[in-house]
C-alpha cells in the first residue's frame, strides 16, 4: 500500500512538472498583420520581446506607408497632391523639362533601368498607360472595353526606361509616352528597406511578407523560416520549402489582380511587345539567395519570366540571373528535345533542378503526378 | 499472478506463423493510416482578422454564419462541417468568395479590399507564412 | 403444411441463439468510445466457419445482425446499417481469407482481417451516410488499432475453443485440429 502511494506520488510530481514547463514553452513570436495602402504586410519577429516587437513592425508599417506615398502610381495622397512618382509623369508627359527628384527616386531609376535592360525590356516599368488601359491602375478591376487601337499605339510609342535621363538627381524623358509604374519593384524593395532597418536593429530573426513577396532573417526559433507557395488556382498552399536567413520569394500571378471577360481572363501582368495581358502562363515563382537588393529581385524577376513564351523562360531566368524559379503555366508544356518530337512527358509545372530540390510538395494532385507532374530542365 | 502469464503464455501458442505476419502487417498498415490520416493538419478554429485586430475565434464544429462589417461593407462568413468560407463579399472582384471552402490549417482567404482575413488554426501550421 | 427442417437447421439456429445472446451481452456493456466494442459475438460466426463451413457462418452472421436489432428496437435504425455494412463486409473478406493456407493462418489472421473489413464497412456508411465531415477521417486509426486488438483476442479464443472441442481428434502438426 505504502509503495502504490509513493508511486502515485512520483507520477502526481512529473505530471505536475510537466505541466508547468509547457507553460514556459510559449515561444516569443510576434506576428502582426496590417493592411497598408491596398497590400496585406505580414511581420513576424522572433526572440524580442513583445513591446520591442511591435514598435519595431509599426516602424516598418510606416516606413511602407510612405514609400507607397511616394510612389503610389495613381492615388493621389495628403490634400490631393500627386506623390512624388505621379508628379514625375505628368512632368514627364508635359516635356523634356528636367525636373528634381530625390536622391531615393533617382537611385530607383537607376536600379529600375539596369533590370530592364538585364532583361531585354520584359520587364518594363515604363508602360504605365498600357497598365492604365487595361484598367489595373483601379482599387477594383471590372472588365474593360480593349481598344485595339489604343493598345497598339501605345506599344508603338515604345516607352522605354532608357528613355529617361538622370544627372545629378534632375531627370527627364526624351518619350512622353513613358508613364513609370514601379507596382512590380516597390514590395520587393520596401522588403530590402524593411529587413535592412531590422538588421540594423539588431533583430536577428524575423519574416517579413509585403503583399505576399517574402524575405527572412535569422530563423523560427531553432529551425528554418518556412514558407508556403499559394497554389495559383486553390485557397491552399502548393508547396512549402525552407526559407534560410537573407533569403528571398517573390511570385507573380494571374490570380492577384485580374477580371474575366467573355470567359478569358485577363491578368495584370502585361507583355510590353504586344500591350496584352500574359494568358499562357498562370503562375512564376523565384527565389532569391542573400545578396543586397535580394527582395526588389524577388518583385522584379518573376514578371520576364511569366512574360516569356514557354520555349523562352528558361533563358529569360538566365538573362535575369536566376537559378531559383518555377513556372505553372495555363496548358502542358511539352519537352522538346533538339527540336524534334515532343516526348511523351507533360506538365503544366516547370522548376528549375536548383528549386525542384528545396520544394515540398503540398498538392495531392501534383503528389500523385494525375494530370500534372514536374519537369526540369536539363 | 503467475498462473495467469502461464495461461496467457498457452494462448500464444495459437498463434501461426500466418497470423503473426498478419499481426505485424497489420501494425504496419496502423502506422501507415496514423501517418497519412493525422498529418493532415487538422484545422479545429478559424482566426477572423478584421484591419490589424484579431475579430474573432471560432470553432469550426458550430454551424454558423459569421457576420463581419469592413470598411467596404458587411461579410458573411459560412462555417459548416468543419470548413469555411466567404459567402458573401461587398468588394467588387469577389476574389475572397472564389477561394471556395478552407478545409485544412494554415489555409487561408483574404478580403484585400475589405481587410478581412480567415486563417484556419490546427496544432501545427505547415508554413510560416504564404508566399503568393 | 409443415417445413421439415433439417439437422443443418437446428445448428444453425442453435447457434445463432448463441450469437445473438453474446451481442446483446455486449449491447448492455458501455464502452468507451461510440463504435468500439470487442465483437464477441463475432467469435460465434468464427467458430462456426472453421468447424462447419462459410454457408452456416454467413447465416449465423445475418440472423444475428436481424434478429439483435429487432430485439434492441433498432431495426432498420442507422445501428442496424452499421450492423449490416460491416457483417456483409466482413464475410465477404472471411471467404476470401477461408483460402489461405490453413497450416499458416488460423483463427487469428481471419478474425483480424474481419474485423478491419468490419469497421471500415462501417466506416464508409458513416462517412457517405450519417456524418458527412471531413473529421470522420480521424476515426480510421483509432477504429483499426479497436479491430487489432480485439481481432487478435477474439482470434485467440475462438482457437482454444475450437482446440479444446476436438481434444479428443487427433491434432495435426501444428496443433490445430484437421479440416
Amino acid at each position: 500500500m505504502r509503495k502504490g502511494f509513493a508511486g502515485l506520488l512520483l507520477i502526481a510530481i512529473i505530471a505536475s512538472v510537466l505541466f508547468s514547463l509547457r507553460a514556459y514553452n510559449k515561444e516569443p513570436l510576434y506576428h502582426s498583420q496590417s493592411y497598408v495602402f491596398g497590400t496585406l504586410v505580414d511581420i513576424s519577429i522572433y526572440g524580442e520581446s513583445e513591446q520591442r516587437a511591435k514598435s519595431l513592425s509599426n516602424q516598418v508599417l510606416q516606413d511602407f506607408q510612405r514609400l507607397n506615398n511616394q510612389l503610389h502610381a495613381w492615388k493621389p495622397v495628403n490634400n490631393n497632391q500627386p506623390s512624388e512618382l505621379g508628379a514625375l509623369n505628368a512632368a514627364f508627359a508635359a516635356g523634356k523639362q528636367p525636373i528634381a527628384i530625390s536622391p531615393q527616386l533617382a537611385d530607383m531609376l537607376v536600379n529600375t533601368t539596369a533590370l530592364s535592360v538585364k532583361s531585354h525590356g520584359m520587364f518594363n516599368p515604363a508602360i504605365g498607360h498600357l497598365i492604365g488601359t487595361w484598367g489595373f491602375q483601379r482599387d477594383e478591376f471590372s472588365a474593360v472595353v480593349i481598344n485595339d487601337e489604343k493598345i497598339k499605339a501605345l506599344v508603338k510609342s515604345k516607352p522605354r526606361m532608357t528613355d529617361i535621363v538622370i544627372t545629378n538627381n534632375t531627370v527627364y524623358s526624351n518619350n512622353p509616352n513613358v508613364k513609370l509604374d514601379l507596382g512590380g519593384y516597390a514590395k520587393g524593395y520596401a522588403l530590402d528597406m524593411a529587413a535592412h532597418y531590422l538588421r540594423q536593429q539588431k533583430v536577428k530573426n524575423a519574416l517579413i511578407n509585403i503583399g505576399g513577396n517574402i524575405i527572412a532573417i535569422g530563423q523560427h526559433g531553432n529551425k528554418p523560416w518556412r514558407v508556403g507557395i499559394q497554389h495559383p488556382r486553390k485557397p491552399a498552399a502548393i508547396a512549402t520549402l525552407d526559407l534560410a536567413d537573407g533569403w528571398a520569394i517573390g511570385t507573380s500571378g494571374d490570380y492577384q489582380r485580374y477580371f474575366i471577360l467573355n470567359g478569358k481572363r485577363y491578368c495584370h501582368i502585361i507583355d510590353p511587345r504586344n500591350g496584352y495581358p500574359v494568358q499562357h502562363t498562370q503562375a512564376v515563382t523565384v527565389l532569391i539567395p542573400p545578396q543586397p537588393g535580394a527582395g526588389v529581385l524577388s518583385d522584379v524577376a518573376s514578371k520576364p519570366i511569366f512574360i516569356a513564351p514557354a520555349a523562352d523562360k528558361a533563358k529569360a531566368a538566365a538573362n535575369i540571373g536566376i537559378q531559383y524559379f518555377m513556372v505553372i503555366a495555363q496548358q502542358p508544356i511539352s519537352q522538346r528535345s533538339n527540336g524534334q518530337q515532343p516526348n511523351a512527358e507533360q506538365s503544366n509545372i516547370l522548376v528549375s533542378p536548383a528549386l525542384a530540390k528545396k520544394l515540398d510538395w503540398l498538392d495531392s494532385d501534383v503528389k500523385n503526378n494525375s494530370h500534372v507532374k514536374v519537369l526540369t530542365l536539363r | 499472478m503467475l498462473k495467469s502469464l502461464r495461461s496467457a503464455r498457452s494462448i500464444f501458442r495459437y498463434l501461426l506463423p500466418g497470423d503473426l505476419l498478419t499481426v505485424i502487417l497489420s501494425m504496419v498498415a496502423i502506422t501507415y493510416l496514423f501517418q497519412t490520416l493525422w498529418s493532415h493538419q487538422h484545422a479545429s478554429k478559424v482566426q477572423i482578422r478584421l484591419g490589424d485586430k484579431i475579430h474573432a475565434t471560432y470553432d469550426l464544429n458550430l454551424q454558423r454564419d459569421v457576420h463581419v462589417h469592413g470598411p467596404l461593407g458587411d461579410a458573411v462568413i459560412h462555417i459548416s462541417q468543419g470548413k469555411v468560407r466567404f459567402a458573401k463579399s461587398p468588394c467588387h472582384n469577389q476574389y475572397c468568395v472564389h477561394q471556395g471552402w478552407l478545409t485544412h490549417a494554415g489555409q487561408v482567404a483574404i478580403c484585400l479590399p475589405n481587410q478581412i482575413s480567415l486563417e484556419l488554426i490546427g496544432e501545427q501550421k505547415p508554413y510560416d507564412s504564404l508566399n503568393y | 403444411m409443415q417445413i421439415q427442417t433439417t439437422t443443418d437447421d437446428h445448428r444453425i439456429a442453435k447457434l445463432a441463439a448463441f450469437a445473438i445472446a453474446l451481442h446483446m451481452v455486449e449491447a448492455v456493456i458501455p464502452s468507451p468510445l461510440p463504435g468500439v466494442k470487442p465483437g464477441i459475438a463475432n467469435i460465434v460466426t468464427l467458430y462456426v466457419l472453421l468447424r462447419y463451413d462459410f454457408a452456416t457462418a454467413a447465416w449465423v452472421s445475418i440472423l444475428r445482425v436481424f434478429a439483435s436489432s429487432l430485439l434492441l428496437g433498432q431495426f432498420l435504425s442507422p445501428t442496424f446499417a452499421l450492423s449490416l455494412s460491416g457483417a456483409l463486409l466482413s464475410l465477404g473478406v472471411l471467404w476470401l481469407t477461408m483460402r489461405l493456407p490453413r497450416r499458416y493462418f488460423g483463427a487469428v489472421t481471419l478474425s483480424i482481417l474481419a474485423a478491419f473489413a468490419h469497421i471500415a464497412g462501417q466506416l464508409m456508411v458513416v462517412r457517405l451516410w450519417l456524418i458527412p465531415h471531413a473529421s470522420v477521417s480521424y476515426l480510421i486509426p483509432i477504429f483499426a488499432v479497436a479491430a487489432l486488438f480485439f481481432g487478435l483476442i477474439n482470434g485467440l479464443i475462438t482457437a482454444k475453443l475450437l482446440y479444446n472441442k476436438e481434444s479428443n481428434i487427433v491434432l495435426n502438426k501444428s496443433g490445430m485440429p484437421p479440416l
